[in-house]
């Protein structure tokens, strides 16, 4: 079982976040320094602009929260303000957690796509870093499938939910592609200059239109547009398709009569005006022509509101996915504490027929010739698997049911170790630990992962303890 | 034979009828699914082809041409505006219009079976022109029911826009304005000419033909009002910027007049009257 020990928006404000900055070279050493703990089997570290968290996985037989004290100490070393601001989970509620965490049902913008990618991220560098075990191997996979299916399932991540993303969807919805239209910006400001921006990559020709024009070309280059004087905005506005305002005018600066006479010009052409400005900009009576639309600061703020809304609607939903694929995990789970009884059954069983054989050939079966050799340990091995098949699923069905009308798994573990003589304890030692470790699963087997490649590593990917 | 086209003509119905759902579920959904928008144009695909089938049997069974009976010219049409779509879908993104395509398809493919089996000889009337005629009207049809479909969806996206609501629900879901607007445009100007070769033909029809009376002359009118509202809709277009919803408006009166039109002759053959 894991532990997850950390901080986020939720528990620490940015002033105390940003002690836990750590740089992206430092994190394989850090990781590495951790598993060295006799408690510590495993670890990876999930660091994002909102949180950064601890995930670690115990070495066999020890305790979990000894674990997460050792999480806490490693990460509140340099930084102990940071302390009163941990929180931990462990076990089951860890591993919810985890899957919430990837599935964007604690990020402050909820549905938002990114931290899946820095899941992911976080996962290869502890990989890179050698201090990935059996138990993450397991668990990472489970809560990226989880995370894809809360995105494909759900709408949570659907619609958008900043202004400059919202007006440029709008923009989309009237004109599709906007490669070969125009966009004219009014003024300036940062939303303006973001939508602007956003415009420009979608393929939008951008012009400027400013009272300085040193300002507006200076604003154009910004943008990668072109720079026009202030008494070109009537013919700008009739070349243009989208016009974004952000002027501080007290007044409109784009008034009525001025749009009926593009419009006449534009033979009908359909165009949006997307007011940032407060005061407006954008005289209103514009949207009872045909074919001009309007959307003013308020508008776009509402169709903001109407899609986290929406998300939110769409939480519960996602909860349930989450949950499910956390009863799943802790079905594995329940299952893997059969594994040391089978592997210790499995290696003393193989062990003796190895001996007995091995004897055999230097006695009573010398002659036999290497293919002979080779067909009867090939026959011994199969025996074995025959012998303990049942064996296994008993096992593994005693650690998944726990019914209390059959043999619990550890009455049946303690069985097998009487009868054959061995503890079951000493041969699975270090189980979950990176030298155990099963093969990573390889991301192009996972058919819900072909996006891997696509998730740009925008979290400040952590390393280095202040 | 006949089993061909009787199994052809049920799968078709089934395909058209799930194809349907789909995209009314498509349009919808509030969640990300994807595999309805996935799965309802390849249903409607199969659904276009199941129908190919079933005219070709059907047709040869009863030896017939396709055209030549309101039967199957019915049948053809609406495999005509299933075809369209399929092929303008991707590059005009109107992914939403099969919500309009399927059930039309559904409609004329059952509806058809209700109707006369096919045409007697028309005394006093060159056969080939007659084809022709036929041919081009259902030609004509097909894509007009495509651009009227084009067309009420740009007036549900375009009152969504300036209502400002459902914004963010509905979404990309709807293709967007401009893509529609030239959708119906492209589709008027193609299917135009195979209207006026179509009006053309039926006023030299309905010269030569003795039997007029006040339906025929309000099949003609209406043919007439098709031809002067689709028509009026292009030229205005070119000289007065008339586009968006007013072209909307008027490329769906034009078609609301050719269904008009067609409902006229489906009643007259169900009559029993010669065409």
């Amino acid at each position: 079982m894991i532990v997850v020990v950390g901080l986020s928006h939720r528990t620490a404000p940015i002033a105390v976040r940003e002690k836990l900055v750590l740089s992206a070279e430092g994190v394989p050493n850090f990781l590495r320094a951790l598993v060295q703990h006799p408690e510590v089997g495993e670890a990876l570290l999930v660091s994002t602009c909102n949180r950064v968290e601890l995930v670690a996985a115990a070495r066999a037989g020890a305790d979990l929260t000894r674990v997460a004290e050792v999480c806490v100490a490693a990460l509140a070393e340099n930084a102990p303000v940071i302390a009163t601001h941990l929180y931990s989970h462990t076990g089951g509620a860890a591993v919810r957690h985890l899957f919430r965490v990837a599935a964007s049902l604690d990020s402050m913008v909820l549905g938002e796509p990114q931290i899946l990618g820095q899941v992911k991220d976080a996962y290869e560098v502890a990989r890179l870093a050698g201090t990935v075990g059996s138990v993450l191997h397991r668990t990472l996979p489970r809560a990226i499938r989880a995370a894809k299916r809360v995105r494909t399932e759900t709408a949570i991540g659907n619609g958008q939910v900043s202004v400059p993303s919202i007006a440029v969807d709008l923009t989309r919805q009237i004109f599709g592609d906007l490669k070969g239209h125009h966009a004219l910006l009014v003024g300036s400001g940062e939303m303006a200059e973001a939508v602007a921006r956003l415009l420009k990559a979608a393929g939008a020709t951008i012009l400027v239109v400013g009272r300085t024009l040193s300002n507006a070309e200076a604003l154009a280059a910004a943008v990668g547009g072109s720079a026009r004087p202030w008494s070109a905005l009537a013919q700008s506005i009739t070349e243009a398709d989208v016009v974004v305002t952000s002027t501080s005018a007290p007044h409109y600066v784009v008034e009525y009569d001025m749009v009926a006479a593009a419009r006449r010009a534009r033979r009908g052409r359909n165009q949006f005006f997307i007011d940032l400005a407060v005061p407006r900009d954008v005289d209103p009576r514009i949207e009872e022509l045909d074919g001009e639309f309007l959307y003013n600061i308020d508008d776009l703020s509402k169709v903001v509101a109407e899609t986290l809304s929406s998300r939110s609607r769409e939480a519960a939903s996602a909860e349930a996915i989450v949950g499910r694929e956390a009863e799943g995990y802790d079905r594995w789970a329940d299952a893997e504490q059969a594994t040391p009884t089978i592997v210790a059954l499995r290696a003393h069983i193989s062990a003796s027929l190895e001996a007995e054989m091995a004897r055999s050939f230097r006695g009573k079966l010398k002659h036999l010739s290497a293919e002979d050799r080779a067909a009867l340990s090939k026959m011994l091995e199969s025996s074995v698997n025959r012998i303990l098949h049942q064996p296994t699923i008993r096992l593994r069905q005693a650690a998944l049911e726990r019914a209390s009308d059959t043999l619990s798994l550890e009455q049946l573990s303690a069985a097998v170790n009487e009868l054959f003589a061995f503890d079951a304890e000493t041969e699975a030692d270090a189980v979950s630990s990176p030298e155990n470790a099963v093969p990573a699963p390889e991301a192009d087997a996972d058919p819900a992962s072909d996006d891997t490649s696509e998730l740009a590593p925008r979290a400040r990917v952590v390393a280095s303890r202040h | 034979m006949v089993d061909i086209a009787t199994i052809a003509f049920y799968l078709g119905v089934i395909a058209y009828s799930a194809a349907a759902t789909l995209f009314f579920l498509d349009l919808a959904r509030r969640d990300g699914t994807t595999s309805l928008a996935l799965w309802a144009p390849r249903l409607l695909a199969i659904g276009g082809a199941l129908h190919a089938v079933h005219v070709v049997t059907a047709s040869m069974l009863s030896k017939v041409c396709p055209i030549d009976s309101l039967h199957f010219a019915l049948s053809f049409t609406a495999l005509i505006a299933v075809g369209a779509y399929l092929a303008l879908r991707k590059r005009a993104r109107l992914f939403a219009l099969g919500a309009f395509i399927a059930p039309i398809a559904l409609t004329f493919l059952v509806g058809a079976q209700f109707v006369g089996q096919g045409s007697e000889a028309v005394l006093g009337v060159s056969r080939t022109l007659l084809m022709f005629h036929i041919a081009a009207n259902v030609l004509g049809v097909g894509l007009f029911l495509i651009a009227g479909a084009a067309g009420s969806i740009y007036l549900v996206q375009e009152r969504r826009l300036r209502t400002k609501k459902h914004v963010a629900s509905l979404g990309s879901r709807l293709p967007p304005l401009e893509a529609l607007d030239q959708t119906t445009h492209r589709l008027l100007l193609a299917g135009f000419p195979l209207l006026t070769f179509g009006v053309v033909t039926g006023a030299v029809f309905n010269h030569q033909l003795t039997s007029g009376g006040s339906a025929e002359f309000l099949r003609s009118l209406l043919g007439y009002a098709t031809w002067v509202m689709l028509g009026g809709v292009l030229v205005l277009r070119n000289v007065a910027g008339f586009r968006g919803r007013k072209a909307a408006y008027g490329t769906i009166a034009g078609v609301v007049c050719m269904l008009l039109v067609m409902l006229l002759y489906a009643v007259r053959q169900s009559a029993g009257a010669s065409l």
